[in-house]
């Protein structure tokens, strides 16, 4: 676990209290990260390979009953559990993104980083399902994220692609990164805006802002694996 | 400008302007037919390694929400919102996400086929030119026996069959599909004429409302423009500054949809009643002189027995007087008629209760309150679709034209629509994928993807301004594809160069409106931003209460061995989105099903039945039966089962193709005042199988009701 610095630490807040549920998030992720589907079978073995989930909770019983939403990813530890396991150092901290990076062709799959995360938020290449994608539908793979195959472990990177091109844009115009100028395939689909992102260090970033939020908590806080997620609760008798 | 700008300086110049989004005009101003081309022949604008954006309007549904197409190298990756269009500000629902899989899908039409058995997958392939003549000697024929029957989602189609119907003296187009029929849009349209004197759809100013009461309206998930209503959900919830009340939520549905998970209070009402609902709510609100209201709804009230009421919604008295106290201390209060409250033997009453309640409040055309939109609305109500049944059953039509709609998927089966179709003696569509309909039609002319033509759609729903959402080709045509209205152009001689042509034309006074100095800097405009929209929106100026009835009939209440089924559309809209596999893989926000259609039973109904999850139960009603597999839910009715409507499909391709089950062939063809399908006046029984399938499901099974 590589120390981190103090500026650029990306980071992700979610209010439940806006969020509803509405899984958007879940295929803008899929169609931006080249996220294979795995059909039926797989997907009903927990096989699916969603980079995010909305887990849906229920609360009482009918007919005071009422779901809660929490969209789950990989929670990008600042001392991530999935990082000293791993053998071949296929799943490591970026001290640039300062994010968990998976290395595609390092993975030799394992498994242990998986098994170690303590969100559930890893997907494995059981099969070779982008190998599936009938011509002509890979057409639309997008040509900044590695297509994975059988074997490898893959999970969410705060679609370190456009972080990436964010950060190359402004180096290229002599700039600073601009507060919400880098969004993550499922910040941007959110139709009720609920996932905010930015930079975690800018004590002025909106994401800071709502992290400080007296409605906040992190995911398994007592683990000490130090999210860069935050979530909000929500309000009144819903969410929460 | 100086004389001499060099091509350089020039596309310089021309970048700065759309360097802050990237989004290109398909083609310049001049070069319409200029094509965009795959990368073997990379055009001069394309940089290797750069993308390029282009604005279109998703047709996905009918609300006309922006997109802007992410392409790389003549292909296009990845859907993302328009962030300047007043629908949807840059977002996009998992529908318009998976646009992309519809376009690239490998079991597309890949050109114009003839069929010589209907019903039999095999085809044979014509030529354009032969196709065009066989259009244009059906045009030509007895114009009183053609028929049209078009989707909702593309709206330059229907204009154009519109005035092609009214030039040849042919029965204007019938206009229907899925999301309008368990919305009972036409229903909604009639009451809003009834009360505000035009017949047009309503907006309901979510956002800045501070107390909501949905009465059966899922507008996060389907209802008119549910990216612009969730949109607009955000900010209702969201504490603004400096003062601005975080909104309360109360939704009134048998079923709890994603808009009631969302809401601070759910209440479970008999399917029906909530015409009744509303009058008793009027009632409490009058007995406790917090509101005046119009002396005509006060002697409404008068004979509203609120008890009665409670007892017949299922909702107890107590709730009821606790809601009006909420309603009364509110400053924007705001009242949805959903489809669940449209959906009825009573449907237009209680859309006129639920518009009598926001005019008593005052919340015409004031912020929070209700708007009509800008512009007609054209859908036609299951009615119109009835009569062309009975034109298809006397032998009426010969020829039988269909475009963006797949009756034999969408109607209820009760309805006759296939034996019908038999009698036509000759079908043709213009499918672009083998759907149902398709594949029983004779001759299939396929109609470019959404994503591969010209196009405009009128905002329905999502915003009260003015608002014509464009669409462009975002890529080259895949196949041998060609538009349908080109099609009609060059078959019936109608004085049109071509689609585009017509299209322009056609915005003629969009373009007036727009103050642009010239048709082609309009044109450049409208492809390069999506559309184009003004920034005032209109409001009824007066309301009119005279046909509020002052009874609602209560409905009929499910039996003893009998349930309410609520059939709703998912993800999956109109059915048409079961061909995405990642719409399929997508999984349901509420039960967590992919791949499956399954049938929500409340736990305690299912105990009492000896259904357990995973069974495969039959539903039975007077029109017909299916097998489905149970998911035991616990926020539904005990007297209520609800059927995801979406799946079942038995052409569509290979992703679509037997999978789940299609609840259109249990509902009851029964009709409203208005003409509407009375949707949720369906009674099934429901009869345990003795099989098993295991559904797949994201959540874990190993914990829910002591099962693993």
């Amino acid at each position: 676990m590589a120390e981190e610095k103090q500026t650029g630490r990306w980071g992700m807040v979610i209010d439940l209290d806006v969020c509803t549920g509405c899984n958007a998030c879940v295929t803008a992720c899929a169609m931006e990260n080249n996220i294979p589907w795995t059909g039926e079978e797989d997907a009903g073995y927990g096989r699916g390979m969603h980079w995010i989930r909305v887990q849906r909770y229920w609360e009482g019983e009918y007919p005071d009953i009422s779901p809660h939403y929490q969209p789950v990813m990989c929670q990008q530890c600042g001392r991530a559990p999935c990082e000293p396991v791993c053998p071949v150092f296929a799943t490591v901290h970026s001290e640039e993104q300062q994010i968990n990076l998976q290395v595609y062709n390092r993975c030799i799959g394992t498994r242990y980083c998986a098994n170690n995360c303590p969100y559930i938020a890893r997907s494995f290449n059981w099969f070779d399902y982008s190998q599936q994608i009938p011509t002509p539908m890979n057409y639309y793979l997008n040509p900044n994220v590695t297509v994975r195959r059988r074997g490898v472990m893959e999970k969410c990177t705060f679609c370190v692609q456009r972080i990436y091109e964010g950060q190359e844009r402004a180096k290229a115009e002599g700039r600073a990164v601009r507060d919400g100028e880098i969004v993550p395939a499922c910040a941007q689909a959110c139709p009720t805006d609920a996932i905010i992102f930015g930079d975690l260090s800018d004590p002025d970033s909106r994401v800071s802002k709502a992290a400080r939020n007296q409605r906040r908590y992190t995911l398994l806080e007592e683990l000490g694996t130090e999210p860069k997620v935050t979530y909000l609760k929500g309000e009144g008798t819903y969410g929460g | 400008m100086s004389e001499k700008l060099t091509r350089r300086n020039f596309l310089k110049l021309t970048g700065l302007g759309i360097a802050a989004t990237a989004v290109l005009t398909g083609c310049g101003p001049a070069s319409r037919y200029v094509l965009r081309r795959p990368y073997t022949e990379m055009p001069e604008y394309s940089q290797i390694g750069k993308s390029t954006y282009y604005a279109t309007a998703c047709r996905e549904c009918p609300a006309g929400c922006g997109m802007i197409m992410r392409t790389f190298e003549g292909r296009a990756i990845k859907a993302e919102g328009n962030p300047a269009h007043p629908v949807n500000r840059g977002k996009l629902c998992p529908r318009g996400l998976t646009a992309v899989q519809g376009l690239y899908n490998p079991d597309r039409y890949k050109t114009p086929v003839r069929r010589s058995r209907r019903g039999d997958a095999r085809t044979e392939a014509l030529s354009w030119d032969e196709a065009i003549e066989i259009v244009r000697s059906a045009l030509n024929g007895d114009p009183q026996r053609v028929a049209f029957y078009l989707g909702l989602n593309a709206d330059h189609v229907f204009d154009f069959v519109e005035e092609l119907t009214r030039t040849k003296g042919m029965p204007a187009p019938v206009r229907f599909g899925a999301l309008g029929m368990f919305e009972a849009r036409a229903t909604l349209v009639e009451a809003a004429r009834q009360v505000f004197g035009k017949a047009t759809l309503p907006f309901f100013d979510l956002a800045d409302a501070d107390l909501v009461l949905s009465f059966g309206a899922n507008f996060l998930e389907t209802w008119l423009s549910p990216v612009a209503y969730s949109r607009a959900f955000g900010d209702f919830r969201r504490r603004g500054e400096p003062l601005k009340k975080r909104g309360y939520l109360v939704a009134f549905e048998p079923r709890l949809s994603l808009t009631a998970g969302s809401a601070d209070e759910w209440y479970p009402l008999t399917p029906g009643t909530e015409g009744a609902v509303a009058m008793a709510l009027g009632k409490l609100l009058v007995e406790s002189g917090a509101v005046r209201m119009p002396e005509m709804l006060e002697n409404n009230y008068r004979g509203v027995n609120v008890e009665a009421v409670a007892q017949a919604a299922g909702i107890p008295q107590e709730k009821l007087e606790h809601l009006a106290q909420l309603i009364a201390r509110a400053e924007r209060p705001l009242f949805l008629p959903g489809g669940g409250a449209l959906g009825h033997a009573s449907g237009l009453e209680n859309a006129l209760q639920i518009f009598a309640l926001n005019v008593a409040l005052g919340r015409v055309g004031q912020p929070g309150g209700v708007f009509l939109i800008a512009g007609e609305e054209k859908a036609d109500s299951l009615e119109s679709v009835q009569t062309l049944i009975q034109r298809m059953q006397a032998g009426e039509v010969d020829t039988l034209f269909i475009h963006g709609a797949n009756p034999l998927f969408e109607l209820p089966k009760s309805l006759g629509f296939e034996q019908a179709l038999s009698k036509v003696r000759q079908v043709i569509s213009f499918a672009t994928f083998p759907d149902e309909t398709s594949l029983f039609a004779d001759y299939v002319f396929p109609d470019h993807s959404p994503l591969e033509g010209f196009g405009y759609v009128r905002v329905l729903a999502g915003t009260p301004r003015f608002a014509i959402s464009a669409a462009q080709p975002v890529v080259v045509p895949l196949y041998d594809t060609r538009a349908t209205v080109d099609v009609l152009i060059a078959a019936s001689g109608l004085p049109y160069t071509d689609e585009v042509d017509f299209i322009q034309q056609k915005l003629q006074p969009v373009f007036q409106r727009s103050g642009a100095p010239e048709l082609a800097t309009f044109w450049a405009r409208f492809l390069q931003q999506g559309g184009y929209w003004e920034d005032v929106g209109e409001s009824p100026d007066s309301a009119d209460l005279s046909t509020v009835p002052a009874k609602v009939l209560l409905p009929e209440r499910a039996g003893e061995k009998t349930f309410h089924l609520v059939v709703y559309p998912t993800q999956m809209g109109d059915g048409s989105g079961a061909n995405r596999p990642w719409l399929q893989e997508t999984p349901d926000p509420m039960t967590t099903v992919m791949w499956n259609t399954w049938v929500e039973i409340n736990p305690k109904t299912a105990e009492e039945l000896g259904i357990h999850n995973d069974d495969i139960v039959r539903l039975v009603s007077s029109a017909g039966q299916i097998e489905a597999v149970a998911y035991l839910y616990p926020a539904i009715r005990p007297d209520t089962v609800a059927v995801p409507f979406g799946q079942g499909h038995t052409a569509l391709g290979r992703f679509a193709e037997g999978r789940g089950v299609n609840p259109a062939e249990v509902i009851q063809s029964l009709t409203n005042t208005v003409g509407d399908l009375a949707v949720g006046d369906t009674k099934v029984r429901l009869e345990p199988t003795g099989k098993r399938r295991p559904l797949s499901r994201l959540e874990s099974k190993s914990g829910v009701y002591g099962e693993h």
